[in-house]
Order: structure tokens, then C-alpha cells, then sequence
């Protein structure tokens, strides 16, 4: 919510690198089912793959998460979009950017990467219809110049998905 | 929201989720550069208006803000003004009371505290640090047994701690009370110290979830566990009896509560009520020792329908 769209672009301050290499570690030992982070020497990009849990409308399909983090994290939430093309999903925009209230107003520093992919992954999986927002098409329009989806003011209307 | 010069304080908060709603009807006209523009600004005006911590002021400032207001408000005051000399305001974004509590604990426990409150003696700090540490450790661990991995905390708790010892007067780091001032005004070191109180204040309504479930059946149909999640954990949720009971318990630190609302009684005078949150566990400050009857808190906040500032007794 403190988050100026220039802070994602400045490095990390030295509490966010001390977390972000305990997370990193955490993760290594004991990574989220269905996901997968190839380590690069880029601790404030996480680029991970997500694999639809079986059972689901997502089953046997693969994407790629982009998270990116900010000079305060954890006081500052991530940026997690994912990378088009992205899943067809009532609360996913073509655009990556994805409605889910604890990437933004509800975000808590006792949250980590891995419990943020869980509940997107969660998010994917109660989805009983493959589809776009309503509101994609003005939307990904709205976001031409770049726009990053934590200055989009989200209303968080649907607890069912 | 045109009329933001308008935007009191203490409402800041519920007429940002009324925007919320409001938004929704007319969504398609409004633009959301805009809006988020429109936000900043107010969140920049906030902070130039006011430090998350700001001045001692004299009781006389509170009631120069109801001059032409309710009469009922300003009578209360009235009755204010026998107990109490001053109010430090802190800034309302949801954060108020952890930062109202911080603020008055390490200050009254510090140097200055004994200049203040002269029953608190420096002898005594030691201890009271000692105390509040073993709370501070058996937090943690409950944490632990929550299951919260313990990266996601330590550094909160190592900076409190950090804070904690730095007001010790034998300690020759010891800190003084512009430093300490400072250091509330600093978001780096402020934001940190109110997420640690809401790391404990979580902590402590889960591992007691049975007994904290009624009050928070009472404020919202969550889950304990949602309702640690959605409104203690985040910042910027602001804070009710349920997170004030839960942090006086787990730290152990009773605190008086002094509302200023509008309710007048039927006897006809007025009279302000308050309400002394008194930790279950009988671990108290050695300052109180003696039985709940005999028990007077020395953190004293003003609450305000959605906002606590900081009271100063006589």
C-alpha cells in the first residue's frame, strides 16, 4: 500500500536480502507442491513454474509466475504477475496481472513466496470455468504504459474463486 | 473523494473501504491512475500533517478541534482535563494503537519514564526488561507451535528487542527521548516495531482461539485463523478490544482505554468511561504487583471512534 511504482526498480535493502536468502533456502529445502524456481543469481526476480494440480481444469498445464521484489519487502508486498501467456481464469487478466487480495491490500509480511503460490495455486484450482475478467480487454488497455498491477486499485468482490 | 482537505483523521479508514464500494458503481468511469494518484496524495498530506508519532500537546488542544462541536464531547473533555495534562496524536492509518502502545511503553519504561512517573524506578527497569524479554521469547515459541517459519518473524523480534534495550539507562547505548522520538518517526524502525505487536497479537489469539472466538464471532463471521490473517496481521488494519486484550496478554502490560464518544449517561451528568485491559496471566509489572483490584495501568490511550492517541496522566 506504501508502494510508489519506482520502488520495485531500486535493490533490495540489506533486511530484504537476508529474507529473501532465508526463503531461498527455505524453498530449496522444502518447495511448494506443483511449483518449481530455477535458482539464478537474481534474488529480487523469482521466476517459478506452476503446474495445474491434477483434477482440475488446469491439469497437465504449465506456467510461469514472475515475482518481483521491492526494495522493503517483506513490509512491501511482491509483485507477482504471471508471465503470458497466462491461465484462462475468471480473476487473471491476459495481461499476467491477477486479482488476489494478498498480493495487494491484504498483504502481511508473516506471508512468504511459498505461501503466496499456494494460495494462487489454490485460486486456480476452485475455478469452476475456464474464462477472462469481465473486464479484461479494458483493463489490459488501461495497463498499455507498463503499469505495474499493484497500482491498480483491485476490488476484491468475489470470495468464491 | 473531492473533499479530501476534509478528511478527518480518525475516519480515514472506513471512508477508504466506503471509496471501495462507491468505486464499483461507477467503475468504468473512473480511471485507476487516477484514483491511485488521488490516494497518494492523501496518504502525503497525512504525513505531512502529521508524524506517525507527533508532539506532547496540552489538553487543551482537543478541545479546541470540538470548539463548535458536540457540547456532550466537550464536557467530556472537561472531565478529561481532571486527570489528565497532555495527548500525543499518532498519525490514523490503521496502525495507531501498536504505534500509541510502542511509543508509551518504551518511553515510560525508559530514562525519561522515571522523570515522568516517578514509581517506576530505574532499579525497577531491569527487571521489567527482563520480563517483558521471557514474554517476548514465550511469543516466539507460540509462533513456532503455530507453525510460522521462524524467518518470517525474527527480524521484527530482534529489532523490538533491540529498541527495548536501547531505552535502558545502564545500558551505554541507552537512548534519549528525541532519539526515541525519532526512531518512532522512522518508518524503518516504527513499521517494523508495530508489525512485532502484530506478529504477537496473532500469535496469541490463535494459541487462546477458544476463548477469543465469541469476540470475533461478534466483529465478522471469519475464522480465527482468517481474522488473524485479514485484520491483524497486515498493516494497516486497525485494532479493536479483541488485538488490545490479546497484546496486553501475551506482553503482560495492562493498558487503560478512555473513551471520548458521544454515549452520555442517564443520571444526567457526564462521566467518561474507561476500560482497564488487565493481562489473565498474572504476570504483571512488579510496579502493579497486588491483586487486578489494585492495578493502575500506565499506558493510558484515547480512543476515538476508529482512533487511539497517546493520554498523559497527572
Amino acid at each position: 500500500m506504501t508502494s510508489p511504482s519506482a520502488s520495485s526498480r531500486k535493490v533490495l535493502s540489506k533486511i530484504a536480502c537476508g529474507r529473501l536468502q532465508k526463503e531461498l533456502v527455505e524453498w530449496q529445502v522444502n518447495p511448494p507442491a506443483g511449483f518449481k524456481h530455477k535458482v539464478s543469481d537474481n534474488l529480487q526476480r523469482w521466476v517459478i513454474e506452476v503446474n495445474g494440480a491434477p483434477g482440475t481444469l488446469y491439469a497437465n498445464e504449465t506456467y510461469q509466475l514472475q515475482v518481483d521484489f521491492p526494495e522493503h519487502y517483506p513490509m512491501e508486498a511482491p509483485q507477482v504477475i504471471f508471465v503470458p501467456p497466462a491461465p484462462l481464469h475468471p480473476h487473471i487478466y491476459s495481461n499476467g496481472h491477477i486479482c488476489l487480495d494478498i498480493l495487494y491490500d491484504s498483504w502481511s509480511p508473516a506471508m512468504t513466496v511459498s505461501s503466496i503460490c499456494i494460495s494462487i495455486l489454490s485460486m486456480l484450482s476452485s475455478s469452476p470455468v475456464k474464462q477472462r475478467p469481465a473486464d479484461n480487454d479494458r483493463y489490459v488497455k488501461n495497463c498499455r504504459n507498463g503499469r505495474s498491477p499493484k497500482e491498480t486499485r483491485w476490488w476484491f468482490h468475489d470470495d468464491k474463486v | 473523494m473531492q473533499n479530501q482537505e476534509e478528511l478527518p483523521l480518525d475516519a480515514e479508514m472506513e471512508s477508504m473501504t466506503s471509496v471501495k464500494v462507491s468505486e464499483a458503481d461507477n467503475w468504468a468511469n473512473i480511471k485507476d491512475d487516477d484514483i491511485m494518484q488521488q490516494q497518494s496524495a492523501i496518504w502525503a498530506k497525512e504525513a505531512e500533517k502529521l508524524p506517525f508519532v507527533g508532539d506532547k500537546e496540552p489538553l487543551s488542544s482537543l478541545a479546541a478541534e470540538y470548539q463548535s462541536g458536540s457540547p456532550i464531547l466537550l464536557e467530556k473533555i472537561k472531565v478529561l482535563n481532571e486527570k489528565y495534562a497532555g495527548i500525543r496524536r499518532t498519525r490514523g492509518d490503521g496502525n495507531c494503537f501498536f504505534r500509541s502502545f510502542m511509543f508509551s511503553y518504551l518511553l515510560l519504561k525508559g530514562l525519561l519514564g522515571c522523570q515522568i512517573k516517578e514509581h517506576i524506578l530505574v532499579s525497577q527497569d531491569r527487571e521489567e526488561v527482563d520480563r517483558i524479554t521471557t514474554n517476548v521469547e514465550k511469543c516466539k515459541k507460540t509462533l513456532q507451535s503455530l507453525g510460522y517459519a521462524e524467518f518470517t518473524f525474527e527480524d521484527f523480534f530482534a529489532l523490538f528487542l533491540e529498541q527495548l534495550e536501547s531505552v535502558m539507562e545502564e545500558n551505554e547505548a541507552s537512548i534519549s527521548h528525541d532519539e526515541l522520538l525519532q526512531r518512532s518517526r522512522d518508518q524503518s524502525v516504527s513499521d517494523y516495531v508495530v508489525m512485532f505487536f502484530r506478529f504477537v497479537t496473532s500469535g496469541e489469539i490463535r494459541k487462546r482461539a477458544e476463548f477469543f472466538e465469541p469476540f470475533i464471532l461478534g466483529l465478522t463471521n471469519a475464522t480465527v485463523e482468517q481474522f488473524c490473517k485479514s485484520a491483524v496481521e497486515p498493516m494497516g488494519e486497525e485494532s479493536d478490544h479483541v488485538h488490545i486484550t490479546a497484546l496486553s496478554d501475551a506482553l503482560g502490560v495492562p493498558i487503560r482505554v478512555i473513551y471520548l464518544d458521544r454515549s452520555s449517561c442517564d443520571a444526567g451528568g457526564v462521566s467518561v468511561n474507561h476500560h482497564d485491559f488487565i493481562p489473565a496471566s498474572g504476570d504483571l509489572p512488579s510496579v502493579t504487583a497486588g491483586g487486578p483490584e489494585t492495578i493502575s495501568p500506565f499506558i493510558n490511550l484515547l480512543y476515538r471512534p476508529g482512533h487511539y492517541d497517546i493520554l498523559y496522566p497527572k
